[in-house]
């Protein structure tokens, strides 16, 4: 069997020339080899590009062929790549085909031989390869110059995340190269002596000039720039339309720019009319509706760039795409408080196609109506049930009315409605204090919402009406936007109506009622607790005619001005919650709730205090310690003020420490501070409370102490202890005995500095004049009228005393003469006598004694001074003139009757006349002995 | 970094204004050192490497250490210190405004090289510079000043033709290079012709008696060298 193969196909292929020699002219068989193979080298595509006949092809039908093709690289034998091509060849039909190299031409030498085979169905096999071709050799580096570096392949342009090989051929095999992609050094692999490759994987997009891969040896860096495209991705959102039905637009998302100018394009196909148009934009294009009525298309958008085509395609209906232009002239016409109409116009489609438009009204941003509307060329619509004074917004949008596809773009007008009366009453209050009897009235309005004004309220109207003379009514105009007026009454009964008016009208009136006499405002206050929601409050009624109530409060703490608030409630409600922004923790809210009569007079029903939440109290009382004792003392803070603090206060906390950590006493209770320290703590659960006693303390002891109230959220704080010092036992009383001591010494003191002149009469009367004395008047009457004053020389003494120094000899009253040195005379007035002397016995009498007394007692070391009478004048014979030096007056006496003076300090000498001073002063008549 | 570019832009700022208002009114400004002080201002302007060739260097992505070490100035792009220094005021005018006229010329053959914001003010400041080159040509060509027709410098040699323009290579790296060189030259260029105009304040302060101001009023005649500039003084032409 296969012997009977073999020969059918030996048949064959000599039938094969045998036909073609039938056909034309019959030739010998000859072997089918690939004759003229020829290379070129295609660098910017680092393609070898083949070409290359097929000789003794004989036949004029085709003859399908494979072609085995070896490729080496530096040496023939070094076959790097071998591959079949396979195609149907006619005679003399010259070949081609392309391979693309990974390694740039430029930098190996490169073979190429082929041989090849007959694989037509209509010959048998088995088949025989030809012999191979010779080897045909590409030289690409013949082409470069004689630079010692060269890097390829030049500029070449990749697609974000391929493989890339760059080679570098150095002619200079010395040079020590480094090659580097960006700033970074890439190693290579060793090709050949003089060639390096290196191969880049996955290379990324950096910037549209380029990736540049260089390399230096010695010179000049030589180097490439690698075009790195960006993946082209498949156009998203294709679709098209038409605003007018003559020309339709088709629009898409191209994704990412692929990063390089130019790239990639974009066409358009239509394949029913076989028309395609090159788009200008890369995510639209504009097609041109043909005359002859298409109504269907079928497009193919390609996308297409140096690596990859990518295409999407939809099939449209000209009549399902239509997206009219926007209309324009929109206007409102007509408006007033509640109407309005609004007039636009709109383009024409097509043969004048009906659009459906849309026209939205909008209040505050939000569509509040809607309303469709037919319209060939003017659309108009009127709206109502508009609210005055109110800005609108009025937006139309179209589409084709025969099939939807698309709104326009929508164009809008802003309009204001007129304005109308205020539709409700304002929302007032009042405010009754009585000044001397008199009520003074303030009113607080509510300003109305924007829904009830109806336009710019410009005024308010208050209309006072006396009920008790109901002729009497008082007008006042408050401009807005006030929302206050005080009104002072007279003892009567009033209703006051406020009415809002804008440029259109009044509002209605609201009424309160006020009464000439203070109301019943000894209602006890009950205390409340705050929630999240604000006060929650209830109250009873009183009068079953009630017309509701009002809760009023003031929206910021006490210390603050009052921003009265009131909330009116219906006649049957008896609770409520009364919430506000304005509440704070830690403040305390007074509300006030009224029962409104049906003469719309408001009497006080409860008052309710509390919090919203009570926090512990912010700060301390300043507590002042008094009497202090040695075993007590009193803390007293009358001045705190327990109404305005963050909470109620329920009490106080008296905490005692002690230097020497005394036990607690009696009523303390021992309790750790945050700071660790141990102390004692007192309880006062009576808020009114303001004083304390500290007792039971030890003498000479510090004590530290704080007072801090506490409330349902905790106490103050713990940071402010203040010391005291107990006093030791017996200080009061020495405190008892030398402040009166001191106090009496300084009456003394005052006394006699007031006295002072009494008792300077008293202790240091005046020298008496001896011209003036009474004893010289005695004598001038009795004997010598002539004669002024005792001359000494007049007098013989008969009694000297003689004092022996040296020997200390006793004194002795001997009569004779004196010494003119040593002389003594001894009277001496007595002391505490005063007064002159009233007799010249008594005189004489006085001098004896005081003389004897003297002797007696003069000390014996004082023996040896000189006594010198001052009685007498030192200068004998003038009697006229007064001492020259008179002597201090002693203590207690009258005068000094004489003075010591010592030795050294007894001059001048005595002279004859100075030793009279020394004569005892006698009444002449008289003489001692 | 960020002061700095700052400081530059308002000096751009105002060497623009003045350009500005000089072109508005359309006439020179007589006073030589106000003109000198601008051509010298100008010059520090343009020989910033800050403002044409970092923004290049950024955009080409050479700013390897290898890459800007090889960006060095090509000898025979522009011409040299020496030169310059050897040119008569007039002469060395002319080859400023003749240098700076093929520069211009170049750059709007770059166009796809470089950042386009980068160009249009190089192309503004040269612009601004050719207008004083002129104004300080009529000044110097109306005065008697002895000054204006030596060199800054003593020293042979005629007036150099201007460089030609560089051909750049096919090859996109080379030509990315070559480009660099170029620009790097042109800043260099004006550093030295900067040094240039500050020799000339300097000689001027030496040789006061030599008053350029004498006989401003001449009128000049000559040809205005700046292709594509609208000349400012239509009567006015650079001696030649």
């Amino acid at each position: 069997m296969a012997f009977f193969a073999i020969l059918q196909t030996t048949f064959l292929l000599a039938l094969l020339p045998l036909r073609t020699y039938q056909s034309e002219v019959l030739s010998e068989p000859l072997p089918l080899t690939p004759e003229s193979l020829s290379i070129s080298i295609n660098s910017t595509k680092q393609c070898l590009h083949l070409q290359w006949t097929v000789h003794n092809l004989d036949y004029h039908q085709e003859l399908k062929m494979v072609f085995q093709i070896e490729i080496s690289r530096f040496k023939a034998s070094e076959v790097i790549w071998t591959g079949n091509y396979s195609t149907t060849v006619m005679q003399n039909q010259v070949l081609h085909w392309s391979w693309e190299s990974e390694l740039p031409l430029e930098c190996a030498i490169h073979f190429v031989r082929m041989r090849t085979m007959v694989d037509d169905a209509r010959i048998p096999v088995p088949r025989f390869w030809s012999n191979w071709s010779s080897w045909e050799k590409a030289d690409a580096q013949n082409s470069l110059g004689d630079h010692p570096l060269y890097v390829f392949p030049k500029d070449k342009l990749v697609e974000e995340g391929s493989d890339v090989t760059i080679c570098y051929i150095s002619r200079n095999h010395q040079d020590n190269i480094s090659c580097y992609l960006e700033d970074v050094l890439t190693h290579g692999k060793q090709l050949d002596q003089s060639v390096w490759a290196f191969e880049l994987k996955n290379v990324s997009f950096l910037r549209k000039t380029g990736t540049n891969f260089y390399c230096q040896g010695q010179g000049v860096p030589e180097g490439v720039v690698l075009y790195v495209s960006k993946v082209l991705e498949e156009p998203k959102d294709f679709s098209c339309e038409t605003r007018d039905l003559k020309s339709l637009t088709c629009t898409w998302d191209p994704g990412d720019d692929t990063g390089l100018i130019g790239l990639p394009s974009y066409t358009l196909f239509e394949s029913f009319s076989g028309k395609k148009t090159l788009c200008k934009h890369r995510n639209r294009c504009d097609w041109q509706v043909t005359q002859d009525s298409q109504e269907m298309y079928n497009f193919t958008l390609v996308a297409e760039n140096y690596f990859r085509k990518r295409s999407v395609s939809i099939l449209f209906n000209l009549i399902h795409g239509v997206h009219p232009v926007a209309p324009y002239n929109l206007f409102p016409k007509n408006v007033s408080a509640t109407n309005a109409t609004m007039t636009w116009k709109v383009h024409s489609i097509g043969n004048n196609s009906a659009l459906l438009c849309q026209l939205q009204l909008l209040g505050e941003g939000k569509v509040i109506q809607q309303h469709n509307i037919s319209v060939r060329v003017n659309g108009e619509y009127l709206l109502s049930e508009l609210e005055p004074d109110t800005e609108y917004m009025a937006r139309v949008h179209c589409a084709y009315a025969d099939h939807f596809w698309k709104w326009s773009e929508l164009i809008s007008q802003n309009f204001t409605t007129a304005e109308a009366a205020p539709l409700e009453a304002p929302d007032v209050w009042r405010d009754v204090m009585f000044v001397s009897g008199h009520p003074t009235v303030t009113l607080f309005w509510k300003p109305l919402s924007k829904v009830h004004t109806h336009g710019k309220i410009l005024f308010y109207n208050v209309v006072v009406e006396n009920l008790d003379e109901p002729s009497s009514l008082e007008v006042l105009s408050v401009p807005a936007p006030a929302n206050s007026t005080k009104v002072t009454l007279n003892q009567s009964s009033y209703q006051i109506h406020v009415t809002a008016h804008n440029s259109v009208g009044p509002s209605p009136a609201s009424t309160v009622a006020v009464s000439g006499h203070p109301g019943n405002e000894n209602v006890e206050e009950g205390r409340i607790n705050g929630t999240e929601d604000g006060f929650p409050m209830s109250w009873k009624p009183q009068s079953r005619n009630a017309t509701g109530y009002v809760v009023e409060w003031c929206d910021g703490p006490q210390n603050l001005p009052c921003v009265l608030q009131w909330k009116n409630l219906g006649p049957t409600t008896t609770g409520t919650v009364i919430s506000s922004g304005a509440f704070r923790p830690g403040v305390r809210y007074n509300f006030r709730i009224y029962e409104i009569s049906t003469k719309r007079m408001a009497h006080l029903l409860e008052k309710k205090t509390g919090y919203l939440e009570e926090l512990a109290p912010s700060y301390n009382p300043h507590v002042v310690p008094n009497n202090l004792t040695s075993h007590s003392f009193t803390l007293s803070w009358k001045d705190y003020p327990t109404e305005s603090q963050t909470g109620f206060i329920q009490g106080y906390y008296v905490y005692l420490k002690s230097k020497a950590g005394e036990k607690c006493h009696r009523g303390f209770e021992k309790t750790v501070l945050p700071d660790n320290s141990v102390c004692c703590k007192y309880t006062i659960d009576n808020p009114d409370q303001k004083t304390f006693v500290m007792k039971d303390l030890q003498p000479e002891s510090v004590y530290e102490f704080l007072v801090t109230p506490y409330t349902s959220a905790g106490e103050g704080p713990l940071d402010d202890f203040r010391k005291v010092t107990t006093p030791d036992e017996y200080s009061h009383i020495l405190i008892n005995i030398i402040l009166p001591m001191i106090f009496c010494v300084l009456l003394i003191m005052i006394a006699c500095y007031l006295k002072s002149q009494w008792l300077k009469d008293k202790c240091y009367p005046d020298i008496p004049d001896p011209y003036k004395s009474s004893v010289l008047s005695l004598i001038k009457s009795k004997e010598n009228p002539h004669i002024t004053i005792m001359n000494v020389n007049d007098c013989v003494p008969d009694a000297i005393e003689v004092v022996n120094k040296p020997e200390g000899s006793k004194i002795q009253f001997t009569g004779t003469r004196k010494s003119p040195t040593e002389t003594k005379v001894t009277p001496q007035a007595p002391d505490c006598q005063p007064g002159p002397l009233t007799s010249p016995e008594n005189l004489l009498k006085t001098l004896e004694q005081n003389y004897m007394n003297s002797l007696g007692e003069i000390p014996a070391g004082e023996a040896n001074l000189n006594y010198v009478s001052q009685l007498a004048s030192p200068m004998s014979g003038d009697k006229e003139s007064p001492p020259t030096n008179p002597p201090e007056p002693a203590f207690c006496s009258e005068y000094k009757m004489q003075m010591a003076i010592p030795l050294g300090l007894a001059s001048p000498p005595p002279s004859e006349n100075s030793s009279l001073s020394s004569t005892t002063l006698l009444d002449p008549g008289e003489h001692y002995h | 970094m960020r002061a700095q570019s700052m400081q530059r832009t308002l000096l751009s700022l105002v060497l623009r204004l003045l350009l500005l208002c000089m072109v508005a009114t359309g006439k020179c400004s007589g006073k030589y050192h106000e003109l000198l002080l601008q051509l010298q201002r100008q010059a520090d302007l343009m020989q910033n490497p800050s403002t044409l060739l970092d923004p290049y260097i950024h955009l080409q992505g050479l700013h390897s250490p290898v890459l800007k070490g090889s960006c060095m100035e090509r000898p025979g792009d522009f011409p040299s210190e020496d030169t310059l220094w050897r040119l008569s005021r007039q002469d060395f005018l002319r080859t400023l405004n003749t240098t700076l006229g093929l520069f211009l010329r170049m750059l709007s053959a770059l166009q796809q090289d470089l950042p386009k914001a980068a160009q249009q003010q190089a192309e503004m400041n040269i612009r601004g510079l050719g207008n004083n080159i002129h104004c300080m040509a009529q000044l110097l060509h109306g005065s008697s000043d002895p000054e204006a027709a030596e060199p800054t410098q003593p020293g042979p040699g005629p007036t150099p033709p201007p460089p030609p323009l560089p051909t750049l290579p096919l090859d996109t790296f080379k030509r990315k290079l070559r480009i660099c060189e170029f620009l790097q030259g042109y800043h260099r260029f004006m550093r030295r012709a900067g040094q240039v105009l500050r020799g000339w304040g300097e000689r001027r302060g030496r040789n006061r008696r030599h008053s350029p101001l004498r006989g401003l009023q001449r009128a000049a005649r000559r040809t205005w060298p700046f292709p594509g500039l609208r000349r400012l003084a239509p009567q006015g032409q650079l001696p030649r």
